[in-house]
């Protein structure tokens, strides 16, 4: 079977489902990225990455409880499945050996 | 804000009534509806609190405007994941037994939709073969046809297209946009082949320049494009004309005597063309080198002589526009006083766009073939408004498959799918009938409207048009029928839920709509009908009954007195007058006359024609001042000339008799008045015709006219003509035509328009009548209990079968309330195509409306009485 890769947003996207838990849900994932990367994203983009993901297998989702915050609408909380997992990893791993390919700084300078 | 409610309960109403948020709603698939809401009131909140109520309203427009993108509108899952076959396979067979169980109302169905489609085939063949006039040329969009514009006296502009012939050599020679410049001639002369002992006779004769052949895409069977008419002596045959000429001889290469009046040329046929496509206006037997005239009688340079067609093929890259520019003033330059414009007009548009109105394009052909398209058009809606009734009415019938289906399980885009399948079914059985249909019918319909139409069944093209018609045909029969009866409600239905049977509001629309078309078409068949009528009863003014003409051919110039009075003692023939052209052709016309006190001003163009003597006597026509010219009594009258009352009053002279009349330097003085007659165009008003005397000479003089003996039997009398004429003309066959015939002709296309309008609103009508039959029998059949309880409780028969009739009438007197002024407007415009016209009476629309209603009481009377005489019993007893 051909490997899956996932594009940059996909990816960061991904991540952050890993990195916020039990709170990950489009408007929080949209707002964790505008916070900590400053980079303004689209509610709608976070939406549609987040089914695409879904249907790929690498998250999955279940229905939050509702909360007065929302008006009773309730949350979609997304998890990543252990096939997202190794896929992060696999990718995260892929990037650091590359990384170590590149001419570091100090042999420059050295 | 609304004391007492918290804010995020505001927000909440705030968001969930923002357009925006409202429509994406629409669109969103319910199962993430709810998740992506709450996020956008989330936000909502909180940026409210940070940037402001007005901010955070125009962000939260803008994030829901920007979820109506595909990753979202298209996860309607249930969409995707039930189209497996074995479900279509079940919806067909379901489909095929619902419609095997109701035989009568599958019938209804698919004949209603199969007329429809029938009609719609054959006019839809129409429309293409007229849309596909002249588009077949190679390069084609580079060919332009040269037209000149005048500003008429009136501040009108008049547009035409002959051109002189020195016009395209001028064209080919001086002007570098262009590739080829070719002049056409198709001058109107008679011309005796002779191959052998085989002798054929035209009246026509086609002139080109040796590069017609390759600007026009008329492809050589035989013979080279570049040298086929390069030599003065080579003729170009068509095919078929080279078959009759040759028979089974070979053609190329052999030698044809071609003559005209005395001069008798030999011809080598360097060149066959397959035979012309019928859908060219381009219509010639034979082609002639422009060479040949020139070699014999010298180039023509004279600017002044409109004769030819020219035809001009543009350089590839250079713009048709800035050459049209460019030789705008060309006339201009070359005649002195000269007033035309020169224009270049696509070949391509010369079909369907080729009528001017005071200068500026203004459609043409083009018109018709909208409102044969649009008929088409309206055939497959009656029809397909037929199979919606009819399947929203039967609704009830499918509510328990409906009902359970739902309740194991079927989202509502499978029910859509399900019934959109069985009408697709419906509408391809259809279409496999009207196919077989238009290949049997399709041959009487050439008939009918003068055209030799095939379909091409080897062209993809045709097919998949046959496809995409069956499938729209299905989607536009099966959509809202699908989206009604997927949309009832389990519960309703299984709690014996009562069905809105009659008053479906669509339902009426629809057969409103259906019955307003068809009284359209009603009114259109009795104004075309009354129009053609009026048009051929016309009192043309002269008597077209026993009367002949035939071309004088050969000895028959020279030998003419001699042959006249042949004729006349024949007792077969009572007078006999020469002219210059058949009495229902024009020669030509010029707006150059003058006469005494003409304002100089004055460019109305008059008629041209030349008679020699008793034209009274021969042709009917009544001379209302003066008298008819007569060689005899007085030899004078050979510069004599005879003009209608319209030229009369044109030439405001208030005693025409004596006066002179000067064309082309030649003076003529005028003998008699005759009573205006119709020269030209049955539909348009008389136009004012200088009758020149015999002084015009024998060349211009090329046809008799002879007026037979009425009381002797006419086919004793063309045998003793034709005895006589070729007694003096031996090397000619005899040939003739009946006047009232050729006038006849000139009402081709108002017969067609007749015959079209009058079958397909028959069809129109009858595929309607079918769906109100359909209807009415199935309302009724559900009023049946209601029918038996009211007759139980008293109801007469009579007090019932007004009840019902007025139920299925009321929407037909609805489209006549509605359809009537748009019925009358569209005849209207129809009828400002005829200068010479009828006017629309008032009870044209009323009587249209009264057989509209008789027939739709004929179709539903039977079931209406029927149901009115059942006995209360047989439909209450079970229950």
């Amino acid at each position: 079977m051909a490997r899956e890769f996932l594009g940059e947003f996909e990816e960061l996207v991904l991540t952050m489902v890993a990195a916020l838990r039990e709170d990950a849900y489009g408007a929080a994932i949209a707002d964790e990225i505008q916070i900590r990367l400053s980079r303004d994203v689209n509610l709608s983009a976070v939406h549609v990455t987040l089914y695409r993901l879904e249907d790929k297998g690498y998250i999955k989702s279940s229905m939050g409880g509702a909360t007065k915050e929302r008006g009773g609408r309730r949350k979609r909380i997304f998890s990543i499945t252990s096939a997202g997992m190794a896929t992060l990893k696999a990718m995260r791993e892929a990037r650091i050996d590359l990384w170590k390919l590149v001419p570091q700084l100090k042999l420059i300078v050295g | 804000m609304t004391p007492g409610r918290s804010s995020e309960e505001d927000s909440v109403t705030r968001v969930a009534r923002n357009w925006a948020v409202r429509m994406m709603r629409r669109v969103c698939p319910p199962s993430i509806y709810e998740e992506i809401e709450g996020d956008l009131i989330q936000r909502f909140e909180r940026e409210r609190a940070t940037l402001g109520e007005g901010t955070a309203r125009r962000r939260l427009t803008w994030s829901a405007i920007r979820f109506l993108r595909p990753g979202i509108v298209l996860r309607h899952q249930w969409n995707l994941n039930i189209t497996s076959p074995t479900m279509i396979f079940n919806y067909l067979t379901i489909a095929w037994r619902i419609m095997r169980r109701n035989t009568g109302y599958t019938v209804i169905n698919i004949l209603g939709l199969a007329l429809g489609m029938t009609g719609a085939l054959l006019l839809g063949l129409w429309v293409t073969n007229e849309l596909s006039f002249d588009q077949f040329h190679q390069d084609g969009d580079r060919v332009h046809i040269v037209w000149n514009r005048e500003k008429q006296q009136g501040g009108d502009v008049s547009c035409w297209s002959a051109t002189p012939r020195v016009l395209a050599t001028t064209l080919q020679s001086d002007y570098s946009a262009v590739e080829q410049a070719v002049s056409y001639a198709d001058y109107n002369d008679s011309y005796l082949f002779t191959v052998g002992d085989r002798h054929i006779l035209k009246n026509t004769a086609n002139f080109v320049d040796p590069g017609f052949l390759s600007v026009l895409s008329f492809p050589l069977i035989r013979g080279d494009v570049n040298t086929a008419l390069a030599d003065p002596n080579s003729i170009v045959l068509t095919e078929s004309f080279a078959r009759q000429l040759f028979g089974e001889h070979e053609a190329f290469g052999g030698e044809i005597t071609m003559a005209q009046g005395e001069y008798k040329i030999p011809f080598t046929v360097k060149g066959i063309l397959k035979d012309l496509p019928s859908n060219t206006d381009f219509h010639f037997d034979f082609l002639l080198p422009f060479s040949f005239i020139e070699k014999n009688f010298g180039r023509e340079t004279n600017w002044s002589n409109n004769s030819v067609i020219t035809l001009v093929k543009v350089k590839g890259g250079v713009s048709a526009e800035s050459l049209g520019e460019q030789i705008r003033d060309l006339k201009k330059k070359n005649l002195k006083g000269e007033e035309t414009e020169l224009f270049l007009y696509a070949l391509e548009r010369n079909h369907l766009y080729s009528q001017f109105e005071n200068g500026v394009p203004s459609g043409g052909r083009i018109e018709i073939v909208r409102m044969i398209g649009l008929l088409a058009l309206i055939l497959v809606l009656i029809a397909c408004i037929n199979f919606i009734n009819l399947s929203t009415a039967r609704a009830s019938k499918r509510t328990k498959e409906i009902a359970v289906r739902k309740v194991t399980g079927a989202f509502r885009g499978a029910l859509v799918l399900q019934f959109l399948c069985e009408s697709i079914l419906v509408a391809l059985l259809a279409g496999i009938i009207s196919l077989g249909a238009v290949y049997f019918l399709l041959p009487a319909f050439n008939t009918l409207i003068q055209q030799s139409l095939r379909v091409e069944l080897t062209s993809m093209a045709f097919w998949l048009f046959l496809g995409i018609t069956v499938l729209i045909v299905g989607l536009l029969a099966g959509g809202y029928p699908a989206l009604y009866l997927s949309s009832l409600s389990p519960i309703n239905i299984f709690k014996g839920g009562w069905l809105e049977l009659g008053r479906n509001r669509i339902r009426s629309v629809l057969v409103v709509l259906q019955f307003g078309f068809a009284l359209t078409l009603i009114v259109s068949t009795f104004v075309v009908f009354k129009q053609t009528k009026f048009l051929q009863q016309r009192n043309i003014g002269y008597d077209r009954a026993n009367l002949i003409y035939q071309y004088l051919t050969g000895k028959l110039s020279v030998n003419f007195p001699a042959y006249r009075e042949a004729l006349l003692s024949t007792g077969f023939v009572t007078s006999v007058t020469c002219t210059s052209s058949p009495i229902t052709q024009r020669m030509s016309n010029t707006s150059g006359m003058k006469w005494r006190g003409k304002d100089p001003g004055n460019n109305t163009v008059i008629e041209r024609f030349a008679v020699d003597q008793h034209l009274s006597e021969t042709m009917g026509v009544q001379i209302v001042q003066g008298r008819d010219l007569d060689l005899v009594k007085f030899p004078s009258d050979s510069t004599g000339a005879l003009i209608n009352e319209a030229a009369a009053r044109v030439m405001k002279l208030d005693n025409p008799i004596g006066e002179i009349i000067e064309d082309s330097g030649q003076p003529w003085h005028i003998v008699g008045v005759v009573k205006d007659f119709v020269f030209t165009s049955p539909y348009r008003r008389v136009e004012p015709i200088v009758m020149q005397g015999a002084k015009v000479g024998a060349h211009m003089a090329g046809v008799v006219h002879l007026r037979l003996n009425g009381r002797r039997s006419i086919r004793e009398a063309i045998d003793a003509i034709s005895r006589v004429a070729i007694k003096h003309n031996p090397d000619y066959p005899f040939e003739y035509q009946f006047v009232d015939e050729e006038y006849a002709r000139k009402f081709a296309n108002e017969e067609t328009t007749l015959a079209i309008t009058t079958i397909f609103s028959g069809l129109a009508i009858f595929i309607g009548c079918l769906g109100l039959l359909g209807l009415s029998t199935y309302l009724i059949e559900a009023r049946m209990k209601e029918i038996g309880i009211r007759k139980v409780l008293g109801g007469t028969t009579v007090s019932i079968v007004r009840l019902l009739t007025h139920h299925s009438l009321r929407p037909i007197v609805w489209a006549i309330v509605l359809f009537s002024p748009l019925a009358w407007w569209a005849m209207h415009w129809w009828l400002q195509s005829y200068e010479y016209r009828i006017h629309i009476t008032w009870w044209i629309i009323p009587m249209a409306a009264l057989l509209l209603l008789l027939m739709a009481m004929t179709t539903i009377t039977f079931q209406i009485y029927k149901a009115a005489n059942i006995n209360p019993t047989a439909t209450l007893k079970a229950e």
